[in-house]
C-alpha cells in the first residue's frame, strides 16, 4: 500500500536500475524534497544506532571502574629501623615510595647557599605535595622524608645515593636518563625530569612511626590531583 | 615528476582501485531481482560474526584464562566489568544467532541447489566455515571453565582419544599433555580466537567466489540478461537491512529478555573434576550432533557416524547429479529434502533428551535417513524424478 | 547506562528511605545466612547494587577479615576487608566448612537462585517446610526433618523463625517475609543486572522497531521502482 502511494512519486536518482525507461525520466522534474529526508533520517538513525551499539564495548574498556574510590588504603610504617641517612622503600598504592631519615649534613645541604639556582621549583610552588610538605625539606618533619618514588620525566625509578665522606648531601639519580634529585626530592636543571618526586599524604603518629595515605595537615590532599606521577 | 594527481580518487585509484572495486561488487552488482528473503540469512550471520568477533575482543580484555581465575574472571566481567554484562550477552546470544542463522543458509543452500555448478566453492568454503564456527563454539565453551564446560571437553577430548592412530596423539597435542588443566585451558583460549579470525579469512573467500558465479536464485535458473538483475545497490542493501534490523530484533528479544534460554544454569558452578552435573546436555546447537554420536551402542561407531554426517556435506555438489538446481522443480526432491530438515530437528530434539527409548529411535531413524539422503537419494533420485519444466526468464518470478 | 538506571529508579518509585525487599533481604542473609553461606563471586562494593551506600558497606565489610600474606615470622596474617574484596565465605577453608557442618559445604549464593532446580521459589518454600518428623520417623544424625527435599530431610537446622531480626523500615520480620525477602535478595545475586538489562531491552526494541519503520519505507520505495520500469517495458 505504502508502496504503491510512493511509487506514483517515484523519481530516480543516481541509483536508478541499468536501464531507465521513458516513464522514468518523466517523473525527475516533479522530484519531491520527501525522499531525500527519509533517506537521511534513515541512515542518521542507523548510524547513531551504531554509536549506541559502540558505548558497551568502549564502557567495558574502563574495567571495575570506581571500585578503588573512597578505598581505605593507608600503610603506616616503622621509623625505627632506618639508620640516619638510609631509606627504605615501601609499596603504597602499587607505587614505591621511598622513607629516608635524614643526618643533619643532609639538612644543612638541602640549604646550602647556590643549591636554588640549579633546582627547578626550589619552593615547591607547583603543586606535586600536600600543603604541610611544601617547605624547605619537603616534608612534615624536617628528619624524615617520604616521595612517591617514580622520576616525573618517565616513570623509572630513581636510585638514592646516601651520603658519603665525600659528598654528605644524599640524593638521588635516575637511571633511565640522569635525571638528578637532592635529598627533598627536589628536580634538578639541566636533566629532564621537569618536577619535583610527588610527595604522598603523610601523617607522623609518634616520632618513629609514620602513616602514608592520609594528611593531617593537608586532609582535602589528593594524590590523584597533583601535577604529575 | 611529470605524473601529477589530479583529484585524490584517481590518485588512490590508480595505485589501489578499491572504490571502483567496492563499487563493481557491491554496489552495481548485478543481483538476480528474485531472491527471497532466505538470501538474508549470508547477511544476518556476517552480523552475528561480527558482533561475535568485537564482543569477544572486549570479554578477551577482562578473561584470565586460568583454571584459579577463569571462572572468577568472568563473574567479575557479568557483576563488575562496566557494561561487562552487556557484552557478554552478546557474545553468547551472537553464537546461538550464527547457529541458528547457519542452519537456515545450508538449508536454503540445499534446497535451491545452491551448491552445484558454478558454486561448488562456495558450497565447500562454507561448509568448511560450519566447521571452524563448530570448533570456535566448542574451545570457547571451555573458556568460563563451568561445569559443563569442564565435563563437555573431557566428553569431545575422550572421543577424539578413542579415534584409532591419530586420536591419542591429537587429544595430547590439544591438551600439551593429559589432563584437562592449565595448560589445555589456556590452549583453547588461544585455539578459540585463532579459528575465529581465521573464519574471517575463509568468509573473504566464500564471498570472492559467490562474486565471481554472482548468486544463485530460487528458480536456479541464470540470469539472461540486464532485465532479470537489479543492482545490489539498492535493491538489496534495503532489503538485507529491512531483514538485519529483524534478525537483530529477535537477537535483542534473547539476550534482555530470554538469557537463560542461552545457558545452561550448571555452567555457573565452577568446573569441579570429581563431581558430574546430574544431565549433561549439550547446546541446543551441538544437540543433533550430540544426538548421532549416542546412536549406536559402540564409541567408534558414534564418532565416525557424527564426524561423517558433516563430512558427508563436503560431498554434496558431487552426490547431486541432477541437472536442475531448485527443488521447485523437482517434485521428489521437494519431498526428500524437507524430511530432511525435519530429521536434523528431531536429531536435535534426541540430542537434548535422554538416549532412552523413544529417542533412541529417534536419533537412529533420524541418522539413517540423513545418510540415506545424501548418499542414496542424492545420486539415485535424479534417475527417477520427472522434473517440472524450469522458467526461462526470472522477470516475473518474484 | 547511569541516566537509564535512574529513570528506572524513579518509575519504580524508589525513594531513598523505604527499603526494597532485595535490602530486607540481605539483611536476613547478613544476620542469619552468612554465619554458614558464603557469597564467592560477589564484592562487598557490589551491594550498592541494591542501593546500599557506601557507608554501610564500608561498614559491613570493615566487620569481616580477609587473608593477607604472611607477617614477619611466616605466619598467615590478615587486615581489615575492604569494599573490594569478595564477601567469600565465613569459613577459611572447605575442609573448615565441611567439618562445621557434618561433613558437607553450606552451597555458595552467588548463583544459587539460578542454579538451584526450582529456582528461588523453591528456596522460599524450603525455609518454610521445617516442621516436627512424624512420630517414628527416624532422621540421619545432622538432619532435620524438612518436607520441601525429597529425602524429607536437610543438613541445615531451621534458619528462620518469626521475629529473629528485626527490620528497620518496620516490616514485621515473619519467617514467610524474612524468605520471601531472602529470595529477592538471592535473585539480585544471581542476576544483579536484571532492571538494566530489562530497561535497555526495552530501549533497544523500540529502536528496532523505528528502524524497521524507516527501512520498509526504503525498500519499498526502492523495489516499487522495479514494477514501475516492467510495466513501462510492458506497452
Ligand atoms: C560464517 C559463516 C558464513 C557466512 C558469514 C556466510 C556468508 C554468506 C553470504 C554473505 C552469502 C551471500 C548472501 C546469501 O546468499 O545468503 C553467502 C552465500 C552462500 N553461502 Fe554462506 N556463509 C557462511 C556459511 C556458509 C555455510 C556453512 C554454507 C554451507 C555449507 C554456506 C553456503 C553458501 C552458499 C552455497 C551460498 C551461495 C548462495 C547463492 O548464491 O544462492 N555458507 N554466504
Ligand atoms: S625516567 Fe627518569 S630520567 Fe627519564
Amino acid at each position: 500500500m505504502i508502496g504503491g502511494l510512493l511509487s506514483k512519486r517515484e523519481t530516480m536518482t543516481s541509483d536508478q536500475p541499468s536501464s531507465p525507461s521513458e516513464t522514468e525520466i518523466s517523473v525527475v522534474e516533479s522530484a519531491p524534497k520527501r525522499r531525500d529526508v527519509l533517506a537521511s533520517v534513515t541512515v542518521g538513525l542507523g548510524c547513531a544506532g551504531a554509536c549506541a551499539l559502540a558505548y558497551p564495548f568502549l564502557d567495558s574498556l574502563n574495567g571495575t571502574r570506581g571500585e578503588n574510590a573512597a578505598e581505605d588504603d593507608t600503610i603506616e610504617v616503622d621509623l625505627s629501623a632506618i639508620a640516619p641517612g638510609q631509606q627504605v622503600i615501601v609499596k603504597w598504592r602499587g607505587w614505591p615510595v621511598f622513607v629516608q631519615r635524614r643526618t643533619p649534613d643532609m639538612l644543612a645541604a638541602l640549604r646550602a647557599p647556590g643549591l636554588d639556582q640549579r633546582l627547578r621549583d626550589p619552593a615547591s610552588t607547583i603543586m606535586q605535595q600536600p600543603k604541610d610538605a611544601a617547605n624547605w625539606h619537603r616534608s612534615v618533619v624536617p628528619e624524615i622524608g617520604v616521595y612517591v618514588g617514580i622520576c616525573t620525566h618517565l616513570g623509572c625509578v630513581p636510585n638514592y645515593d646516601p651520603p658519603s665522606t665525600a659528598d654528605t648531601s644524599g640524593h638521588y639519580a635516575c637511571p633511565c636518563h640522569g635525571s638528578q634529585f637532592d635529598a627533598a626530592g627536589r628536580a634538578f636543571k639541566d636533566a629532564p625530569a621537569p618536577y619535583n618526586l610527588p610527595v604522598p599524604p603523610v601523617t607522623m603518629l609518634t616520632p618513629n612511626r609514620v602513616q602514608i595515605g592520609k594528611s593531617k595537615g593537608d586532609p582535602g590532599f589528593d594524590i590523584a590531583n597533583i601535577q604529575q606521577i | 615528476m611529470t605524473e601529477r594527481p589530479t583529484h585524490e580518487a584517481g590518485w588512490l585509484e590508480k595505485r589501489l582501485p578499491i572504490v571502483s572495486v567496492f563499487r563493481r561488487e557491491y554496489v552495481d552488482f548485478p543481483m538476480p531481482r528474485n531472491l527471497n528473503s532466505l538470501w538474508s540469512f549470508g547477511a544476518f550471520a556476517m552480523v552475528a560474526l561480527g558482533l561475535l568477533v568485537l564482543s569477544g575482543i572486549f570479554l578477551a580484555i577482562n578473561y584470565t584464562p586460568t583454571m584459579a581465575d577463569a571462572f572468577a574472571s568472568i563473574e567479575t566481567i557479568d557483576r563488575r566489568v562496566a557494561s561487562g554484562w552487556l557484552v557478554r550477552a552478546i557474545h553468547m546470544g551472537g553464537v546461538s544467532m550464527l547457529f541458528a542463522t547457519l542452519y537456515v543458509h545450508m538449508g536454503r543452500s540445499l534446497y535451491y541447489g545452491s551448491y552445484k555448478t558454478p558454486r561448488e566453492l562456495i558450497w565447500l568454503t562454507g561448509t568448511g566455515l560450519l566447521a571452524m564456527v563448530m570448533i570456535t563454539a566448542f574451545a570457547g565453551y571451555i573458556l568460563p571453565w563451568g561445569q559443563m564446560s569442564y565435563w563437555g571437553a573431557t566428553v569431545v577430548i575422550n572421543a577424539v582419544n578413542a579415534v584409532p592412530g591419530i586420536g591419542h596423539p591429537l587429544a595430547s597435542w590439544l591438551l600439551g599433555g593429559d589432563g584437562l588443566g592449565d595448560v589445555a585451558l589456556h590452549r583453547f583460549y588461544v585455539l578459540h580466537f585463532v579459528t575465529a579470525f581465521s573464519i574471517l579469512g575463509v568468509i573473504a573467500l566464500h564471498v570472492a567466489s559467490i562474486h565471481v558465479s554472482g548468486s544463485n536464485n530460487p528458480t536456479g535458473v541464470d540470469p539472461q540478461g540486464p532485465d532479470d538483475t537489479v543492482p545490489f545497490h539498492p535493491y538489496y542493501t534495503s532489503k538485507d537491512g529491512l531483514g538485519i534490523c529483524l534478525f537483530l530484533a529477535v537477537y535483542a528479544v534473547l539476550i534482555f529478555f530470554l538469557p537463560n534460554l542461552l545457558t545452561l544454569s550448571d555452567n555457573y558452578v565452577m568446573a569441579n573434576p570429581v563431581v558430574t552435573p546430574k544431565d549433561i546436555t549439550p547446546e541446543w546447537y551441538f544437540a543433533p550432533f550430540y544426538a548421532i554420536l549416542r546412536a549406536v551402542p559402540s564409541r567408534l561407531g558414534g564418532l565416525v557416524l557424527a564426524a561423517g554426517s558433516i563430512a558427508v556435506l563436503f560431498a554434496v555438489p558431487w552426490l547431486d547429479r541432477s541437472p536442475v538446481r531448485s527443488a521447485r522443480y523437482r517434485p521428489l526432491l521437494k519431498i526428500a529434502l524437507p524430511v530432511l530438515f525435519f530429521s536434523f530437528f528431531m536429531l536435535g530434539m534426541a540430542g537434548m533428551h535422554a538416549p532412552t527409548a523413544p529417542w533412541l529411535w529417534v536419533s537412529r531413524l533420524c541418522v539413517a535417513y540423513w545418510y540415506a539422503y545424501f548418499l542414496i537419494m542424492l545420486p539415485l533420485l535424479p534417475k527417477i524424478e520427472k522434473t517440472y519444466p524450469v522458467p526461462v526468464a526470472l522477470q516475473g518470478q518474484n | 547506562m547511569r541516566w537509564m538506571l535512574l529513570a528506572l529508579g524513579l518509575l519504580g518509585g524508589v525513594s531513598a528511605h523505604a527499603s526494597t525487599s532485595e535490602q530486607r533481604g540481605f539483611k536476613v542473609f547478613r544476620q542469619v545466612c552468612s554465619t554458614c553461606h558464603s557469597l564467592d563471586h560477589v564484592a562487598y562494593a557490589d551491594l550498592s547494587g541494591l542501593g546500599l551506600t557506601q557507608d554501610q558497606i564500608k561498614e559491613y565489610a570493615a566487620q569481616h577479615q580477609v587473608p593477607d600474606g604472611l607477617d614477619e615470622d611466616g605466619d598467615p596474617k590478615t587486615r581489615v576487608a575492604r569494599p573490594t574484596d569478595l564477601i567469600g565465605s565465613p569459613y577459611a577453608g572447605e575442609a573448615m566448612a565441611r567439618m562445621a557442618n557434618h561433613g558437607s559445604v553450606p552451597p555458595d549464593f552467588s548463583r544459587r537462585a539460578m542454579t538451584q532446580k526450582g529456582g528461588v521459589a523453591w528456596i522460599v518454600r524450603m525455609l518454610q517446610s521445617y516442621a516436627e518428623a512424624p512420630a517414628g520417623r527416624k532422621l540421619p544424625p545432622g538432619s532435620y526433618y524438612n518436607t520441601a527435599m525429597p529425602h524429607g530431610h536437610i543438613g541445615m537446622p531451621q534458619p528462620l523463625h518469626d521475629g529473629q531480626i528485626s527490620y528497620e523500615d518496620g516490616t514485621p520480620a515473619t519467617t514467610k517475609q524474612m524468605a520471601e525477602d531472602l529470595g529477592a535478595f538471592l535473585e539480585w545475586t544471581a542476576r544483579p543486572h536484571l532492571a538494566a538489562r530489562h530497561l535497555v531491552g526495552v530501549f533497544v526494541l523500540l529502536y528496532l522497531a523505528g528502524m524497521y519503520v524507516l527501512l520498509l519505507l526504503m525498500k519499498r520505495r526502492v523495489w516499487s521502482r522495479l514494477r514501475q520500469t516492467d510495466a513501462s517495458r510492458n506497452f
